[in-house]
């Protein structure tokens, strides 16, 4: 799969080269260091349980302007992971064209194919802080998926709006992993600025996971879920100081012939970060993370009720021309806690008690070819 | 005691008008504008320092939004996209004009042609048109020179002249005003665009639809890829920031302004 995959995309990349008017090659890696400490269910000690450094992640893009109007990226996701014997996987993670002005409404542009998911903070997520924007950390939408979307901005900079229609399955799942659903995700995301600084704004997405049909052997496929996700979300940012709360909530609907009860899940997260530059004139920021993630409706063995909080603190460096930083230093560490005790179910499903702590350099590139 | 509080509550808050450096950062065409300013600026006002750099206009409007330059310059209006990042970042941006120009067509002095039509400038930057014998011209081919797709000045002249179709990939995509005026003055067949401050003698400057760029078509509108130059900061310009821009387009800017060859804003 790897190889045809890395095939079809450079005869794309190739492709889009030849045809494009500019090419801008892109890339962002992380090499990190995890250690994590969680209790022992058998002896009760609390004993470190991961201890590695590893190359987390990578993306590649490549994104091509064919002309003024279109513009077309493609960006492949690079992973450590143990599933290949290489050590490394790889997904298409975009592949996707805008066609702006082609709808006669200002600053709206159509995407159409592998594309971003604007579904909670997940792309307002700058990383300041190592882990991902709640709706990712708690698995509510894919960050990325096959579809159709209108996008664009609304006048004099106060705000911005998503429309779209997805497979509902997310970047990862493709042909046969597909199955047969038949239902299409629908996604609303409207962010406004009514002054500069602060951002209200929120999304709401229907899914399904799989179709309700029989599998091969006759039983009722369980894994069929009706999705209803919506989040609200407020940042301000006002000098040094930037706060980002969110809310999200998970409502799940089985069908009426399957003995799981339906059940809401919901969450909170609230996020601030101070930036030191002007204090200590380099530039740094402090954060922290205080993160409520309840699904102890639940009736399965998954019910967990999270609390977590992360301390933060980020070194910038190598800044380009705009005053970006290409290189981040960043040291977290989190408290996670759960209401079960250690008898629970969920436990043994990694829902137990952990501190961890992660150092990581991430660094980027953006150069323009042609 | 009194007197000693109120001195240094006074000294505290005429400090700012000391030592300050003003950073600004951005389009290469506003670049001697903003250059040639500051320094009569700076001759007119010692203790404050203004530093330019250039960038293109993207770049200095991200500075801005990154909160690493006072004023981004930009020979484009700031975009939807970049004007709600930057709210949405807590930063305000504001736009001052502070100079009109006009985008000037530019030929190699030996090329009969002396006016274009904007549908003929697209043929031509298209790949339509290929030799100039098609536009009246002797039969020489066509060599295009434009502006690399980063500067403001191509994204004005991509807007209004090419309605927004991709450049034949042919085009010589250059970085600076300079560098295409120069590269048309070496090439027989050459054409490219610039601001009307960077035109000499060496090229010559056609027509488009029928008008010449010139300081009345340009105030006016007429001539069909004009613009305005902008320097944007965060929120209303003040303090040092606001005398600078002020500077700028009081009456000793705006004759800086007509010496490096673009127009009065007044």
């Amino acid at each position: 799969m790897n190889k045809k995959l890395v095939i079809l995309t450079l005869i794309l990349a190739l492709c889009s080269i030849a045809m494009a008017q500019t090419n801008k090659l892109s890339g962002e890696f992380w090499s990190r260091w995890t250690m994590q400490q969680s209790r022992n269910a058998a002896t009760g000690d609390d004993e470190i349980t991961k201890n590695y450094l590893a190359l987390e992640r990578g993306y590649l893009g490549l994104e091509t302007a064919f002309s003024e109007d279109t513009k077309a990226r493609f960006t492949i996701d690079l992973f450590s992971t143990d599933a290949v014997g290489d050590g490394a996987g790889l997904k298409l993670k975009y592949a996707y064209v805008d066609f702006a002005n082609r709808i006669p409404i200002a600053d709206m542009t159509l995407s159409a194919g592998l594309q971003k998911v604007y579904f909670g903070s997940i792309y307002d997520w700058d990383y300041t802080l190592i882990g991902k924007a709640p709706s990712d950390e708690y698995k509510l939408a894919n960050s990325a998926d096959y579809g159709l979307s209108l996008n664009g901005y609304l006048p004099s900079g106060m705000g911005s709006y998503a429309l779209g229609i997805y497979n509902g399955e997310g970047y990862k799942k493709t042909g046969a992993a597909l199955k047969d659903n038949t239902d299409f995700a629908y996604l609303a995301n409207l962010r406004l600025t009514p002054i500069s600084g602060l951002s209200l704004g929120g999304s709401f997405m229907a899914n399904t996971t799989e179709r309700e049909n029989l599998l091969t052997d006759n039983s009722l496929n369980p894994k069929y879920e009706q999705q209803m996700l919506a989040d609200a979300l407020v940042r301000y940012v006002m000098g040094p100081m930037d706060v980002m709360a969110e809310y999200l909530v998970k409502d799940v609907k089985y069908s009426d012939s399957f003995s799981a009860s339906d059940y809401t899940a919901s969450g909170i997260m609230i996020f601030p970060t101070l930036n030191l530059k002007n204090l200590t004139g380099y530039d740094m920021q402090i954060l922290g993370r205080y993160d409520m993630w309840d699904e102890s409706d639940r009736s399965d063995s998954s019910k967990h009720k999270l609390n977590a909080i992360t301390g933060g603190v980020n070194y910038n460096f190598m800044h380009d021309d705009s005053g970006k930083a290409k290189m981040n230093l960043q040291l977290n560490v989190t408290n996670k806690s759960y209401l079960e005790d250690d008898s629970a179910p969920a436990y043994a499903d990694g829902a137990k008690d952990q501190l961890q702590v992660m150092a990581q350099l991430k660094w980027r590139f953006s150069n323009t070819l042609n | 005691m009194k007197k000693l509080t109120f001195a240094l509550l006074c000294l505290s808050l005429m400090l700012p008008l000391f030592g300050q450096t003003i950073t600004c950062s951005g389009s290469t065409t506003v670049l001697p504008i903003a250059q040639a300013t500051a320094e009569a600026f700076m001759d007119k006002y010692p203790q404050i320092n203004i530093s330019v750099r250039g960038g293109g206009s993207g770049v200095g409007i991200a500075a801005l939004q990154n909160g690493t330059v006072h004023i981004a310059n930009s020979s484009r209006k700031i975009k939807s996209k970049e004007l709600s990042a930057a709210k949405a970042s807590g930063i305000d941006p504001r736009g001052y004009a502070v100079a009109n120009d006009g985008i000037a067509m530019v030929l190699h002095p030996s090329n009969k042609v002396k006016a274009l039509t904007t549908a003929q400038i697209k043929d031509i930057y298209t790949g339509k048109v290929k030799n100039w014998q098609q536009l009246g011209g002797d039969k020489i081919p066509i060599v295009i020179i434009s502006r690399d797709v980063a500067s403001g000045t191509f994204e004005v002249f991509n807007e209004k002249a090419l309605g927004g179709a991709k450049v034949d990939p042919s085009a010589q995509m250059l970085a600076s005003n300079n560098a295409v005026v120069s590269t048309v003055a070496d090439t027989p067949g050459g054409i490219a665009y610039a601001g009307l401050g960077y035109v000499n003698d060496e090229v010559k400057v056609v027509t488009v639809n029928g008008i010449m760029p010139s300081i009345k078509t340009v105030k006016d509108g007429s001539y069909p890829l004009s613009r305005k130059l902008y320097m944007y900061t965060d929120g209303k310009a003040s303090g040092n920031v606001a005398a600078y821009i002020g500077f700028i387009q009081g009456p000793e800017g705006q004759k800086i302004v007509e010496q490096n060859g673009f127009i009065r804003i007044d």
